[in-house]
């Protein structure tokens, strides 16, 4: 019971706080809104970037294109030594025939038609081995080996397409963790300033408490709670901000990024959990750095 | 030298009751220089009534802030309600003062709460139960004279009045101390002696009173125990004595 009126006392005096303070409390929160709706933008871009990253991956990493004429038991002990090479997941053989049908079909997709000239022109395509890897980083390993052996006409590879996302991820990753950082660091400063703006004007109320034997906890945790408050509230807005535009989102994120749709229906659970702790973390932080120096100028 | 004569001549008999307040050797010197007091030896025993007295900067507001524990001394021992408050943790602070009321000659009531929530938020603010405010609140507004302005803000009320709320307030522990600093400061004559009264009450309660105050005619009435500061030492400690030395 103690412990019920305590909590009860602490959240009661944090809201009378918040709104005696209101102008100072609103803009607080309001860059804590704009802190997570730039997060929520880096964390939307990131992981769509990063799912685009995994979609290559799980796609064909090297392909081999073999030398004309080859023979049956060659191609089998080709790919078989192929099988055998560490990071290999898994080969398949694409015959010349497939990968006409193949162009054919990508061509249909786009709405045109496949034209190779007079029927009797006798074009064919190489045959190739399309192979998978488990291990991403084995690609230059396989390619290498690969290019040795007399019966691959040329490699090819995603390394290329792979190291590129990665550049684009991680530069989007760095400037977002910086912008978003500087935009923390601003929430802090304005939530450690809001509260102690409420601490200074309360300073009467808190020498009295002091004088009538409050423990610290009792003068510390409703100004707490106040910040906490800020960053409830900012996160809560937020989260309702992301799930208004999340409709024209989601499709996107599963289209353009080739996020699965199990994990795109999770996302936005993930997301306002994310947004959560954050605006509750940068509230608390902010507010106990602003009442622990208070108080302990109080001493 | 000096402070061990004085030691020697305010030793407690073996039979004499544990003070509630004791001071032994007690310096205090601030950072910037100041020596606010020195070798101040004090007892004094649970229910006597007592005057601080002595000029401005004599060294009364640090006497009453180690009392509290507001201020630690620079050397000494300082001991209040039986606790040594140099070997006391920062957290039994507020246990501390608990036993401890104090009345300032401002009043210091908070300006948007009524007098019955101004009583109540002291011991609200120390989680008590929603029932022992709704007993104790009209109990210390009664005692005080001031059952019918439960719901005046301080502002609608005299000064006299105001004080008598800052007394009911200091009183919502049940305190062993009560610790009045100028109670009468900012009071017109009449109404310091209503103040005075109520603290006598208070005192005949049980209550063990330290009034600091520069009320002459107060003190030279009463005929109490008076502390005299002057320069951070404490130059006269007597029983039923006047504001003055009388020769």
């Amino acid at each position: 019971m103690p412990f019920l009126r305590f909590i009860g006392f602490s959240i009661v005096r944090a809201w009378q706080g918040f709104w005696r303070n209101a102008m100072m409390s609103l803009a607080a929160t309001a860059t804590v809104i704009l802190m997570l709706v730039l997060l929520s933008a880096l964390f939307i871009v990131i992981s769509g970037l990063n799912h685009g990253l995994a979609f290559i991956e799980s796609k064909v990493a090297v392909t081999a294109r073999l030398e004309d004429d080859l023979s049956e038991n060659r191609l089998k002990r080709l790919i078989a030594e192929v099988e055998a090479m560490p990071g290999v997941a898994s080969v398949e053989y694409v015959s010349p025939d497939a990968a006409m049908a193949r162009l054919e079909a990508s061509y249909r997709e786009i709405g045109r038609e496949l034209d190779l000239g007079a029927p009797d022109s006798n074009i064919t395509l190489f045959a190739s081995l399309e192979i998978s890897l488990s291990d991403p980083d084995a690609s230059a390993d396989v390619s290498a080996a690969l290019t040795q052996n007399d019966d691959v006409e040329r490699v090819l590879t995603k390394q290329a397409e792979y190291d590129t996302l990665l550049g684009i991820i991680n530069v989007i990753r760095t400037v977002g963790i910086v912008g978003v950082g500087l935009v923390g660091l601003t929430v802090l400063f304005m939530i450690i300033n809001t509260i102690r703006i409420a601490v200074y004007s309360r300073a009467n109320e808190i020498e009295i408490m002091r004088l009538v034997g409050a423990s610290d906890s009792f003068i510390r945790w409703p100004f707490i709670l106040e910040g906490i408050l800020c960053g409830l509230i900012g996160s809560v807005v937020t989260i309702f901000l992301v799930a208004a535009i999340w409709d024209p989102i989601q499709p996107a994120m599963v289209q353009v990024f080739q996020m699965p749709t199990a994990v795109s229906g999770q996302f936005l659970t993930t997301l306002s959990l994310l947004l959560l702790a954050v605006g509750l973390g940068v509230g608390a932080i902010g507010s106990w750095i602003s009442v622990r120096s208070y108080l302990a100028a109080a001493r | 030298m000096t402070s061990l004569l004085r030691r020697r001549t305010r030793t407690i008999p073996n039979d004499a009751p544990a003070p509630v307040i004791s001071m032994v050797d007690v310096g205090m010197t601030y950072p910037n220089g100041k020596v606010a007091l020195t070798d101040v030896n004090v007892s004094i025993p649970r229910g006597d009534f007592v005057f601080l007295v002595g000029p401005s900067g004599a060294g009364k507001s640090t006497f009453i802030r180690l009392l509290i524990r507001e201020q630690l001394p620079t050397h000494g021992q300082v001991t209040v309600a039986g606790r040594d408050l140099l070997r006391m943790r920062r957290s039994q602070v507020p246990s501390l003062r608990r036993r401890i009321g104090i009345v300032f000659q401002d009043f210091r009531l908070l300006p948007n709460k009524t007098v019955w929530e101004n009583v109540a938020f002291a011991l609200e603010v120390t989680g008590a139960p929603g029932a022992t405010i709704r007993r104790r609140a009209p109990q210390l507004l009664n005692l005080v004279g001031l059952h019918d302005h439960a719901h005046h803000l301080p502002t609608q009320l005299s000064g006299g009045e105001q004080q008598r709320v800052a007394i009911a307030r200091a009183l919502v522990h049940d305190p062993a101390i009560l610790i009045a600093d100028e109670p009468t400061g900012n009071l017109d004559p009449v109404t310091s002696w209503e103040i005075i009264q109520l603290l006598i009450q208070i005192n005949q309660l049980g209550t063990t009173v330290l009034m600091a105050t520069h009320n002459q005619e107060i003190v030279n009435a009463m005929r109490r125990r008076v502390l005299a500061l002057e320069g951070g030492m404490l130059v006269r400690d007597e029983s039923t004595a006047a504001y003055e030395r009388e020769y």
